[in-house]
C-alpha cells in the first residue's frame, strides 16, 4: 500500500448510472426500473433539492482532498455528516461556501436552488453567506471577536442581511437572544465574550447565524468544546429552532450518536469521499460499509453488555499519499483484489441507502439478476 | 486608584535607578575638571574647578545633594557657561519635537500601511518587496542612511539644505533618517500581527456572516492587530529619541541631542543628567500611556473580566 | 468482526476476536490491597487579586475520598470545574491538598521535591490529554520511552535499549519506531508512545486524564482497548479521569461522579449507568445522545457551576429540578446504601 495515487473516480453516467466498481451493468431494459445510485433526501428529487454539490471536488495546491462529492440537501432537511479527521466533513462546507484560504482550489458545481455558489461573484457570495446559508462554529469563545461587544455582532449581522440599524436593530437582537435561551438577555446584549461561558458564547453564534434568517444552516462541530449537559441543550435549541424556522441543517461532527439525534439522515466520509450516506436508523440498524460498522463498533454503548471494542486498525492515510483504489482498501477486515483497481462508486443498497463498497456491488447486482430473472414473468 | 498608584511608584523608582546609575558612571569615567579646563591646566586651577563645583565631595553625598536639589526644581547649572540647565534644556526641546514629532507620524504612517498591505498579500512577491524594504530599514545604521540622503538630495541634486534648521525644509532630511528605521520594524510587527489576527477563527465567522472581505479586514481585523501595534509604537518613542541623538549630529540640528552629545565629549554633567532625566521621564509617560491604552482596546484586560 | 479479506490475517494477529468481557465487581478478584487512598482531601486555589486587591478562593477539590486498588481501575466523571483533574493531581502526589491526606502503599504522600517524593514518582505515571505536548518535539521516541529509566538511574544502556523495543512492542507499536520523531507519527500513535513511557519503570498507579479525547474515534477504541490489555497483563491500578461516560463505563471498575470538588455518586458502573441515584448522574446520563430517545429529554438548566462562587447546602441545588429545602442549608454527606452505592443526596438515599 502506498503508492502515490492521484485516482478518479469514473464519471457517474448521465441520469445517474452505475459506475466503475458496481458489477451490473447499466439496465436499459424498461421492464425494470433503472438504479438509482444517488439517495434522495426524503423521497424528494434533485430538482426541487435546496442545496446540491455536484462533482464537488477540492485541492489543497494540487493534492486533492475533497474527491467528486455528490450530496443534495432538501428544504426542512437534518442531515449529518460524519467523518474523522482527515475525512474533509468541514473542508467541504468552508470550501462550498468559499471560505477557504487562496491556496485551495474548488471544483464542481454548488447549487442552490440552480445558481452556481462557486462561480457567483464575491457580493453575491457575501449576501448568500448568513442570508441564505447559516455557518455555526467549534469553540465559540474564539470564533467571536473578542473585542467586540456579542450584542454588536449580532447587530452587525443584523445590518448586512436585514438593513436594521439602530433600536430596531437591538430590539431584533434581543428577540434573537430570546430565541436561542440566554437569559437576561438585555444586559447580555453588552458583554464581551470572554464574559460568557461557551455555552451561552455558541447560543450567540447561533443567534447571530439566525439574524439572516438562512434557509441552511451548517454547524461545524458546535458542540464539541462544550460539556455534556451544555451540549444537550445546545442540540435541544439546534432541534427546535429547525423545526420552528424550517430551516434545513446539516450537522458535522465526529461523534455518530450527536448527529443521530438529531438528524434523518447521515452521510459518512472518510478520506475526502462520502463512504455511506442512509436513513439515520438504516445506517444503525444495517451499515453497509465496513468503514461506517467499524466506526460503530468502536463507540462504547451507554447500555447493554460491556465488550472488547471492535477497533479499526491502522490510520487515515494521508491525502498525498492515498492508496489506489478505495482508500479504506489498507484496514478493511473485507480487503480483496478488487478493492485496489478502482475507487469504489456509490451502489444503492436500499431506498434511501447507498454506500461506496464493491463487495456490496456483487451483493446488490446478484441480488438484482435474481430478482430480473424472478419478474420478467411479472413485469411489462 | 490603586492601580495608578501602583504604577507611579514604579515610574518614580525607575527614575530613580535611571538617574543614579547615570550619576555615578558619569563621574567615574572621566575627571569634568580635566576635559573642560584641558590636560595642561595647572592642577591649582583644577582643584579650584573641583572645589567649586563641588567634585571633591563622596560621591554618595555629592548624590544626595543633587536630588535634594532636582525635588528643589534646581536642576544646577551648565560647567561650560553656567547658564541654568532647566533653560538650556528646555529651549532645545521644540527643536528636537520639530523633527521628532513629524518622525513619528511618518514612521507610523508609513510603516503601519506598509505592514498591513504586505500581511493582506503575504506569500506574494509584494509581500517579499515590502519585507526586503523593511529590512534594509532597519539595518542600515541612521548616520549612513542620513549621510546618503545629504549626498543625493543636498550635495548633488541641491534640492535641500545639508543641515541647519533655517527653512521649515531643512526638517525634511532629518525626519526621513529618523523615521526610516521606525517605519521599518513597525512594518514588520504590523505584519506579524496582521498575520497573526487573519489566521484567528473569529476571521471567519465574519466572513460566514456575509462580510465583504473589506469590512472583515477593517472592522475585524485591523482593530485586533491595533493592539501589539500600539504597544510597539509606544517604546518606539524611546527608539526616536535615542535616534534624535544621531541624526542631529548628521544634519547639526540644533536640539537636544546635538546638545547631549556636546555634553557628554565635555562632561558637562548636570546637563547631561538633566536631559537623561527628561528622556527617562518621556519613556516612562510613553509607556504608562501605552498600558492605559491598552486597557480601552482590549477589553479582556480591564478589571473584572471574566466568565459570568 | 471476522474478516475475510487479506487484512485478516493482522487484524486477528494484534487482536483477538472480541469477546465479552465479563468484568469481575467482586472484591476478591482484584488483589485486594489499597494502592493508593485519598480521605477527604480538598484543595484550594487562590485566584485572582492583584498586588493590593482582595483574591477570590476557589475550592479546586472540596473533600474527596476513595481507596483505589492493585489491578483496578477507578473511573472519575464530571464537567468543568468539577476537579477531576486536580484529584488525580493530587493522587499524584503533584499538588499537596490543603487538607485531609493522601497515602500511596499505606505511607502518605511525601512533600512535591523531597527525594522520598521522587523516589515514589517511579511508581506512579500520568497520561494526559495531549500526546504532542506530553512529547519533546525534538527528541526521537526511543529515547524519550527509556527516559524515566535514566531519569531513576535502573538499568545499563544495552538494557534499556531492549526495553525500549519491549515497551514499544507492549503498546501495539514497533521497535523500528524507536527513531521517529513526535511529529512523524499519528496520534494515536503518539498516545501509545506516552503510554509506553508511563510504563518504563512498571508502575504501580497509572493516572489517564482524559487519554483519548483528543483522538479520533477508531483510535480511541484502540487505544482504550490497549490500556485494559495492559492493566490485565501488569495489574495495574487506573484512575481514569474522562468526561466522556460510555468510554469510563467500558474500562473502569468503578465509577465517581464529580460536581464542584466533590463525588456526588460512586458505585460499580454497569448498575450506576443503568440506574442512577443522584439527580446530578441522572441528568449527565439523560444528556448523552441516543438515537433511540424518544419525546422530549429532560434536561439540565443552567451553565455549569463558577468554582469560586459555591452555592450554599448543596453545591448542586441551585440546577437541581427535585431540591427542597434542606438542600439549600446543609450539604449532605457522602453515604453508602444497602446495595453498595454512595450517594451525597438528602432525597437520594434509601431508594435502591
Amino acid at each position: 500500500m502506498g503508492l502515490p495515487g492521484k485516482k478518479h473516480s469514473p464519471p457517474p453516467l448521465e441520469g445517474g448510472g452505475w459506475g466503475e466498481g458496481c458489477d451490473h451493468p447499466p439496465v436499459v431494459d424498461d421492464r425494470t426500473p433503472p438504479p438509482n445510485p444517488l439517495p434522495q433526501g426524503e423521497g424528494e428529487s434533485p430538482a426541487t433539492a435546496l442545496i446540491e454539490l455536484r462533482d464537488f471536488a477540492v485541492a489543497f495546491a494540487g493534492v486533492p482532498v475533497i474527491h467528486a462529492l455528490h450530496l443534495h440537501i432538501a428544504r426542512g432537511d437534518a442531515v449529518g455528516l460524519v467523518g474523522e479527521s482527515g475525512s474533509g466533513k468541514s473542508v467541504t462546507w468552508l470550501g462550498a461556501l468559499g471560505l477557504l484560504p487562496p491556496v485551495a482550489s474548488v471544483s464542481g458545481q454548488v447549487l442552490l436552488q440552480g445558481e452556481n455558489l462557486l462561480t457567483a461573484s464575491p457580493e453575491r457570495l457575501a449576501r448568500i453567506r448568513g442570508g441564505r446559508i447559516g455557518l455555526i462554529f467549534q469553540d465559540p469563545v474564539s470564533a467571536l471577536n473578542p473585542i467586540h461587544r456579542v450584542g454588536a455582532q449580532v447587530v452587525e449581522a443584523l445590518r448586512v442581511h436585514r438593513d436594521l440599524t439602530g433600536g430596531a436593530a437591538r430590539a431584533e437582537a434581543k428577540r434573537l437572544f430570546d430565541q436561542v435561551g440566554i437569559p437576561d438577555a438585555a444586559r447580555r446584549l453588552a458583554l464581551y465574550p470572554h464574559e460568557l461561558s461557551g455555552g451561552q458564547n455558541q447560543r450567540v453564534m447561533i443567534a447571530m447565524a439566525l439574524a439572516g434568517q438562512p434557509d441552511l444552516l451548517i454547524a461545524d462541530e458546535p458542540t464539541t468544546a462544550l460539556d455534556t449537559t451544555i451540549q444537550a441543550q445546545i442540540l435541544d435549541l439546534l432541534d427546535r429552532l429547525r423545526r420552528d424556522t424550517g430551516m434545513a441543517l446539516v450537522l458535522i461532527s465526529h461523534d455518530l450518536s450527536v448527529v443521530a439525534e438529531l438528524c434523518s439522515r447521515i452521510a459518512v466520509m472518510y478520506a475526502g469521499r462520502i463512504v455511506e450516506q442512509a436513513p439515520t436508523d438504516a445506517l444503525f440498524d444495517r451499515p453497509a460499509h465496513p468503514y461506517a460498522r467499524g466506526l460503530l463498533a468502536a463507540v462504547p454503548p451507554l447500555s447493554g453488555p460491556r465488550q472488547r471494542l471492535a477497533a479499526i486498525q491502522g490510520s487515515v492515510p494521508e491525502p498525498w499519499n492515498m492508496p489506489p483504489g478505495c482508500a479504506f482498501a489498507p484496514r478493511c477486515p473485507l480487503a480483496a483484489e478488487d478493492c485496489d483497481t478502482g475507487v469504489p462508486a456509490m451502489c444503492a443498497v436500499s431506498l434511501g441507502h447507498s454506500a461506496a463498497c464493491v463487495h456490496l456491488a456483487h451483493d446488490v447486482g446478484l441480488r438484482r439478476e435474481a430478482d430480473r430473472r424472478g419478474e420478467r414473468s411479472d413485469a411489462g | 486608584m490603586r492601580f495608578a498608584l501602583h504604577r507611579l511608584l514604579r515610574a518614580a523608582l525607575t527614575l530613580l535607578i535611571v538617574t543614579a546609575l547615570a550619576f555615578f558612571i558619569l563621574r567615574l569615567s572621566a575627571d569634568p575638571a580635566l576635559v573642560i579646563l584641558g590636560p595642561d591646566a595647572p592642577p591649582a586651577a583644577i582643584a579650584a574647578f573641583r572645589e567649586a563645583w563641588g567634585l571633591d565631595r563622596p560621591l554618595p553625598l555629592q548624590f544626595l545633594d543633587y536630588i535634594r536639589a532636582v525635588l528643589r526644581g534646581d536642576f544646577g547649572r551648565s560647567m561650560i557657561n553656567g547658564a541654568p540647565v532647566l533653560s538650556l534644556v528646555l529651549q532645545r526641546v521644540p527643536t528636537t519635537l520639530e523633527i521628532m514629532l513629524p518622525a513619528l507620524l511618518c514612521a507610523i504612517g508609513i510603516g503601519v500601511p506598509a505592514g498591513v498591505f504586505a500581511a493582506l498579500r503575504r506569500n506574494t512577491l509584494a509581500d517579499r518587496c515590502v519585507m526586503a524594504a523593511s529590512v534594509a530599514g532597519f539595518t542600515m545604521p541612521s548616520f549612513v542612511l542620513g549621510l546618503v540622503l545629504v549626498l543625493v538630495f543636498a550635495v548633488d541634486l541641491g534640492w535641500l539644505p545639508s543641515g541647519g534648521n533655517d527653512h521649515w525644509w531643512s526638517a525634511i532630511l532629518p525626519v526621513l533618517t529618523l523615521a526610516a528605521g521606525g517605519a521599518a520594524v513597525l512594518a514588520r510587527f504590523t505584519r506579524s500581527a496582521m498575520v497573526e489576527v487573519l489566521g484567528q477563527p473569529y476571521i471567519r465567522t465574519a466572513s460566514a456572516k456575509g462580510l465583504l472581505w473589506r469590512a472583515v479586514v477593517r472592522r475585524h481585523a485591523l482593530p485586533n492587530a491595533a493592539i501589539p501595534v500600539v504597544t510597539m509604537v509606544g517604546f518606539m518613542v524611546g527608539g526616536l529619541l535615542a535616534g534624535a541623538v544621531v541624526t542631529e549630529s548628521v544634519f547639526s540640528w540644533p536640539g537636544l541631542g546635538q546638545l547631549m552629545v556636546m555634553s557628554v565629549a565635555s562632561r558637562d554633567l548636570a546637563v547631561v543628567q538633566c536631559i537623561l532625566l527628561l528622556v527617562a521621564s518621556t519613556m516612562v509617560a510613553a509607556n504608562l500611556t501605552v498600558d492605559l491604552l491598552y486597557g480601552v482596546l482590549d477589553p479582556r484586560l480591564r478589571r473584572g473580566g471574566g466568565a459570568h | 468482526m471476522p474478516g475475510e479479506g487479506r487484512n485478516a490475517r493482522a487484524v486477528g494477529a494484534s487482536h483477538p476476536a472480541p469477546s465479552t468481557l465479563r468484568v469481575s465487581t467482586s472484591p476478591a478478584r482484584s488483589a485486594g490491597e489499597v494502592l493508593t487512598e485519598l480521605d477527604n482531601a480538598q484543595r484550594v486555589y487562590r485566584a485572582g487579586g492583584s498586588l493590593f486587591g482582595r483574591h477570590r478562593l476557589v475550592q479546586a477539590v472540596a473533600g474527596v475520598s476513595f481507596a483505589l486498588q492493585r489491578g483496578r481501575t477507578l473511573g472519575l466523571v464530571g464537567e468543568s470545574g468539577c476537579g477531576k483533574s486536580t484529584t488525580g493531581r493530587l493522587a499524584l502526589g503533584l499538588e499537596r491538598p490543603d487538607a485531609g491526606t493522601v497515602a500511596f502503599d499505606g505511607t502518605p504522600m511525601p512533600p512535591r521535591g523531597s527525594s522520598a517524593w521522587r523516589r515514589v514518582r517511579a511508581r506512579m505515571q500520568l497520561v494526559f490529554q495531549d500526546p504532542l505536548g506530553a512529547l519533546d518535539r525534538r527528541l526521537p521516541i526511543g529515547t524519550q520511552v527509556t527516559e524515566p529509566l535514566v531519569v531513576h538511574a535502573i538499568g545499563t544502556s544495552e538494557e534499556r535499549a531492549a526495553r525500549a523495543a519491549d515497551l514499544l512492542r507492549a503498546v501495539g507499536l514497533r521497535p523500528d519506531q524507536a527513531a521517529r520523531y513526535p511529529h512523524e507519527l499519528s496520534g494515536g500513535q503518539r498516545q501509545r508512545a506516552v503510554i509506553a513511557r508511563a510504563l518504563a519503570t512498571q508502575p504501580d498507579l497509572l493516572v489517564c486524564d482524559e487519554p483519548v479525547s483528543a483522538l479520533d474515534v477508531s483510535i480511541q477504541a484502540q487505544v482504550v482497548n490497549l490500556l485494559i490489555d495492559l492493566q490485565a497483563q501488569f495489574g495495574l491500578a487506573m484512575l481514569f479521569i474522562s468526561h466522556d461516560l460510555k468510554l469510563v463505563r467500558l474500562i473502569a471498575h468503578e465509577v465517581a461522579v464529580m460536581y464542584l470538588g466533590l463525588i456526588v455518586e460512586q458505585g460499580e458502573p454497569e448498575a450506576l449507568f443503568a440506574a442512577p441515584a443522584h439527580p446530578y448522574t441522572q441528568a449527565l446520563l439523560a444528556a448523552v445522545p441516543d438515537r433511540r430517545r424518544r419525546g422530549p429529554r429532560k434536561l439540565l438548566a443552567g451553565e455549569p457551576p463558577n468554582p469560586s462562587e459555591r452555592p450554599t447546602g448543596c453545591a448542586f441545588h441551585p440546577r437541581c429540578p427535585v431540591a427542597i429545602v434542606r438542600c439549600r442549608s446543609e450539604s449532605p454527606a457522602l453515604l453508602r446504601r444497602a446495595d453498595g452505592r454512595l450517594v451525597a443526596c438528602h432525597l437520594a438515599r434509601g431508594a435502591a
